[in-house]
């Protein structure tokens, strides 16, 4: 068995939260309902996957089954990442399962088989595997999305997202088929090998309108314009820590892999080979992709009267910045934004979760006027999260922008750069939007007083701290990045 | 204490937020014993000042009481906590401290809703103010740069008045247009000076020893990068439009920390900046600015004279008096510098009294409007001679603050060597006799002739907490009017070098293609401003 290189600690993360996953699913069909159980079940299985891939730390870059899964620091640090966001998202659930009676073990095992998908996403080396994990992850997401069965708004969103996601796979399955025709292979390690020399001319049309189907499919699972329409509907309908969820962990999943792919396999080398040929035709249509998201995604936020449908749009802006980084081809920053942008966004759709209350109604803008003194416990971290999303210094949001402007200067995306820094003024307008209805205008009505659950306080003080602390002492987590940006395996700048 | 006076200087007034913070929460503090701790509190910037100004030397160059250490490193990231104070920079900090003692003071009866929040924004808006001027590192200055707007855009939403969120907003987006753009040229500046260092002063010892070399189009472009931002905090005709809606619609305090701190560190910028970095951009451009800077001047001081609102006119007559500063800059003389940043302190000082003494006649009367005063000076004596003297100053009496400043640039502009120099001084110096007619006029309208209002017949007079923030104001501008010496003094060593900076590397390139040559009457131009600096010796 040595030959096909089947080594279990290799997925040893994704082992450890199946294995939770079928427990928890288990034991919700022998004895059901059992919240503090099941939740805490999962969280630990959660936990000890993010142990499970820090262990895969020093093995170095190693490939197993058939070099079909990696483990390198991009591996790492992303599952860490993921693990962060699905963590979160179960203290964000945690009073919304009472609130609608829904059946924790079923919601939370399909938590975690999502996850699965996304750790499986990142850890992916072969482009069949890929497209398997983001089966998983789409696949439970759907499910996820459709909730709250009797909301029409929640079947809308999840058949909605069911429909664009499948044809976004397919996209992608038939990209990765012409990509296959053209170099023979799936496996991204021997892409970027065959690549590093000259293709026929056939192969190379083959390649590039295999890599733009794939450019599509990714363009829909990370939501950039002009692949992003579904978003915005399913981000509004979907049950809010749901939103949450979708809006963080599975992104972050989804860049991973798109760095993978584009910024380390299909990098130029700067000789004449397949992968040049290519690079400058990627690089095109994803600043593209970059600049229309961010514009795109900025602009149509400032109109939006639903705090869902807004931050729906902020993520498509934000999707556009990460962009940056990708054509930067600095994965690190990449990866240090998603960091951030998960903690200052699950943060703030948590208090979105709270405040929209039992049946999500409460999801206005509007609805926020008046928060401001009389619950200063939730508009006070939901303006911090809002002033980190718009990237003031002294927060998270800060310097991760900041990071991926400095590389894609450096870069030679000077344009991109400016048309980034401009958009982030335009992001200023709608979350102080936010803001100004919290503090600045009365309530019609008798603003309610919500009682805040421990869960709650626990997710705001993790996301809180982790704003602060990566807004002002980085270094660490600099650090870390920096060792695991020694171990990866392919493409290592 | 001893090596870290700048940072406690600088964060004492964050901890001091913690600490109301912990007080409400902890202690359940009534509003009256938050708001004297909350000055309390702000003593304590305050009196750290005593020991910078003593420990300051004013003969050494570079920055003083200097603290250094890594900050965040990896990824080319290579970020100090890297803070001290130079001439340019000293009296800022002092001037930002005292205003937001003064700030407290004034909004002891004004503010009676969340005092609690409104005392931690100013705390934290003054850690900002304070940043600004002593932070020595790029990336630090950035942060300080904008951190401090969300504080003052709370100040102003919550506390303003009716369109106070329309202000708010403008507020922020003017300036955070202005800091985009900035952030860009700090990326572009980083890469230029090798992608090693955000130290400002090793960028700038770079381009002073002709290291930096940038393309002339570059230069361009990284100058306006930077110019713009702070033009706009300036503000400088025609970026000034945010200014009279944040100042009218903010409460007494904010108006008081925007015309006193936050419209210096644009000038504060330029300084620090524009002239030794990018010389021959500012080269390039300074007859626009100059041009620009006039018509502030003139436009500002036409446009106070027809307004009815006290706080609208005060606004406007910042534009004009912003004015005198940006052309003391870029006339790039030793006086002109020297008259631009005693400008600001007094413009700081003198505009933030005259907005507490707008404040004081909008608490008594709710309302700003002119006409609905008249005759003040008879139940109010001792408020129409603080008001006099306070105005006086603004109008540039001499023996007053003001005076000194404006003279300076005025001196400063006539021998340098800028083109049209003499015709830009004739025009600037016209607007001190609008200047004296605006003020002149609307402290006839206010404090003298019949009341004609009986409501004002009765008004007291300033109590003793009045007293307390405005006495001091008045004699500040007195003895800054007779005795500039202790401040410029200062001042002269860091501006010399700038100058040095600014025309050294101009000389450096005297060859270089691209730029326009040097006017070559440069030796006549130093004898001249050598001159000039006996004169005022």
């Amino acid at each position: 068995m040595e030959s096909l290189g089947i080594t279990y600690r290799v997925i040893g993360p994704e082992l450890v939260l199946t294995v939770t996953g079928v427990l928890v699913m288990l034991l919700e069909a022998f004895s059901p309902g059992k919240k503090v159980r099941d939740g805490i079940l999962a969280a630990a299985g959660v936990v000890l996957a993010g142990v499970a891939a820090l262990a895969l730390w020093d093995e170095g870059p190693v490939m197993a089954f058939s070099q079909m899964v990696i483990a390198d620091g991009l591996r790492v640090f992303f599952t860490l990442v993921i693990v962060l966001g699905t963590l979160l998202t179960i203290l964000v659930s945690w009073s919304f399962l009472d609130e609608e009676r829904i059946p924790p073990g079923e919601y939370f095992a399909l938590l975690l088989f999502g996850t699965v998908g996304m750790t499986l996403l990142v850890a992916s080396n072969d482009l069949m595997m890929l497209f398997l994990a983001l089966e998983t992850i789409t696949i439970a997401t759907y499910v996820l999305a459709g909730y709250r069965r009797e909301d029409l708004r929640s079947t809308e969103s999840a058949l909605k997202y069911f429909l664009l996601g499948a044809f976004s796979s397919a996209f992608l399955l038939y990209g990765i088929v012409l990509i296959y025709g053209a170099t023979r292979t799936t496996n991204l390690a021997e892409m970027a090998r065959i690549m590093s020399g000259p293709l026929e001319e056939a192969e190379i049309v083959l390649l590039m309108a295999g890599v733009a189907m794939l450019l599509i499919g990714f363009g829909f699972k990370v939501t950039t314009v002009p692949f992003h329409v579904w978003t915005p509907d399913v981000y509004e309908g979907a049950p809010t820590p749901v939103t949450a969820f979708l809006s963080t962990a599975p992104k972050a999943a989804g860049f991973a892999a798109f760095l993978r792919v584009f910024s380390l396999t299909f990098a130029p080398l700067g000789i004449e080979s397949a992968a040049d040929q290519l690079a400058s035709h990627w690089v095109s249509a994803v600043t593209a992709m970059s600049i229309l998201s961010m514009t795109f995604g900025n602009f149509v936020a400032i109109v939006q009267t639903n705090i869902k449908r807004m931050l729906a749009y902020s993520s498509i802006a934000h999707a556009g910045y990460v962009l940056i980084g990708v054509l930067a081809r600095d994965w690190a920053a990449v990866a240090f934004y998603m960091l951030v942008y998960t903690l200052m966004n699950l943060g703030g759709f948590a208090i979105v979760a709270l405040w929209a209350r039992r049946g999500d109604k409460w999801v206005l803008i509007a609805d926020y006027a008046g928060l401001g003194f009389r619950q200063p416990l939730l508009s006070f971290p939901l303006a911090i999260f809002l002033v980190s999303l718009a990237g003031f210094p002294g927060t998270a949001g800060f310097v991760a922008k900041f990071w991926l402007f400095k590389s894609a200067w450096g870069a030679g995306f000077q344009e991109l750069v400016l048309i980034g820094v401009l958009n982030t003024v335009v992001s200023v307008y709608y979350y102080l939007y936010v803001v100004i209805v919290m503090f600045f205008r009365e309530p019609k009505e008798e603003v309610p007083r919500i009682p805040l659950s421990r869960a709650f306080m626990t997710t705001m003080v993790v996301a809180l701290v982790g704003v602060f602390y990566l807004g002002l002492l980085p270094t660490r987590v600099f650090a870390f990045l920096n060792a695991a940006q020694n171990l990866l395996a392919i493409g290592a700048r | 204490m001893g090596g870290h006076l700048l940072s406690w200087l600088t964060f004492a007034p964050t901890v001091g937020a913690l600490l109301l913070l912990f007080a409400r929460v902890l202690m359940s503090a009534r509003e009256e014993t938050i708001r004297r701790l909350a000055l309390a509190l702000s003593l304590i910037p305050l009196g750290l000042c005593i020991p910078v100004l003593m420990r300051f030397d004013p003969t050494a160059s570079g920055p003083q009481m200097v603290e250094r250490a890594p900050w965040i490193r990896f990824f080319g990231f290579n970020v100090d906590y890297f803070v001290g104070v130079d001439g340019l920079s000293l009296w800022f900090v002092v001037l930002s401290a005292l205003l937001v003692t003064i700030s407290i003071l004034a909004s002891w009866r004004a503010i009676d809703q969340h005092v609690l929040e409104f005392h931690i924004f100013l705390l934290l808006l003054e850690t900002g103010l304070i940043g600004v001027f002593v932070a020595l590192d790029l990336f630090l200055f950035f942060i300080f740069w904008e951190v401090m707007l969300v504080p003052m855009y709370f100040l102003i939403g919550i506390w303003g008045y009716e369109r106070r969120i329309y202000a708010a907003v403008k507020f922020i987006i003017y300036t955070m247009v202005g800091s985009a753009l900035m952030l860009a040229a700090i990326i572009s500046l980083y890469y230029l000076n090798g992608g090693t260092t955000f130290d400002i002063l090793a960028i700038t010892e770079n381009a002073r020893a002709g290291r930096l070399a940038l393309a002339p189009q570059t230069e361009r472009w990284l100058f306006w990068g930077f110019a713009l931002a702070f033009l706009i905090k300036v503000p400088l005709f025609p970026f000034h439009t945010w200014l009279p809606d944040a100042h009218v619609e903010a409460p007494t305090a904010g108006s008081v920390i925007l015309a006193g701190v936050l419209l210096k560190m644009g000038g504060y910028g330029l300084l620090r900046f524009n002239l030794p970095l990018f010389p021959h951009a500012t080269e390039e451009f300074a007859g626009l600015l100059c041009a620009l800077a006039i018509l502030s001047i003139i436009y500002g001081a036409l446009v106070s004279m027809v307004q009815p609102d006290l706080k609208k006119l005060i606004a406007y007559s910042s534009v004009s008096h912003m004015g005198f500063v940006v052309l003391g800059i870029m006339a790039r003389t030793e006086m002109g510098m020297q008259g631009a940043i005693f400008q600001m302190l007094s413009h700081g000082i003198s505009t933030g009294a005259l907005f507490v003494i707008v404040g004081v006649l909008s608490e008594r009367r709710h309302t700003r409007v002119i006409a609905e005063f008249g005759g003040l000076a008879r139940p109010m004596p001792v408020f129409s001679a603080l008001f006099g003297i306070l105005a006086l100053a603004s109008v540039a009496l001499p023996t007053l603050s003001g005076f000194v400043g404006e003279f300076l640039v005025l001196v400063g502009t006539y021998t340098s060597e800028l083109a049209h120099a003499r015709a830009y001084t004739v025009l600037a110096a016209t607007a001190m006799i609008f200047s004296a007619a605006y003020m002149l006029w609307m402290l006839e309208r206010v404090l003298f002739g019949e009341i004609t209002h009986e409501e004002n017949r009765h008004l007291p007079d300033v109590n003793r907490r009045e007293r307390l923030t405005l006495i001091p104001m008045a004699v500040l501008v007195i003895v800054m009017g007779v005795l500039p010496n202790p401040i410029l003094r200062r001042t002269d060593r860091a501006i010399s070098e700038v100058k040095q900076a600014a025309h050294g590397a101009v000389l450096v390139q005297w060859e270089s293609p691209g730029w326009r040559m040097p006017n070559p009457a440069l030796s006549k131009g130093a004898a001249r401003e050598r001159m000039g600096l006996m004169r005022r010796r």
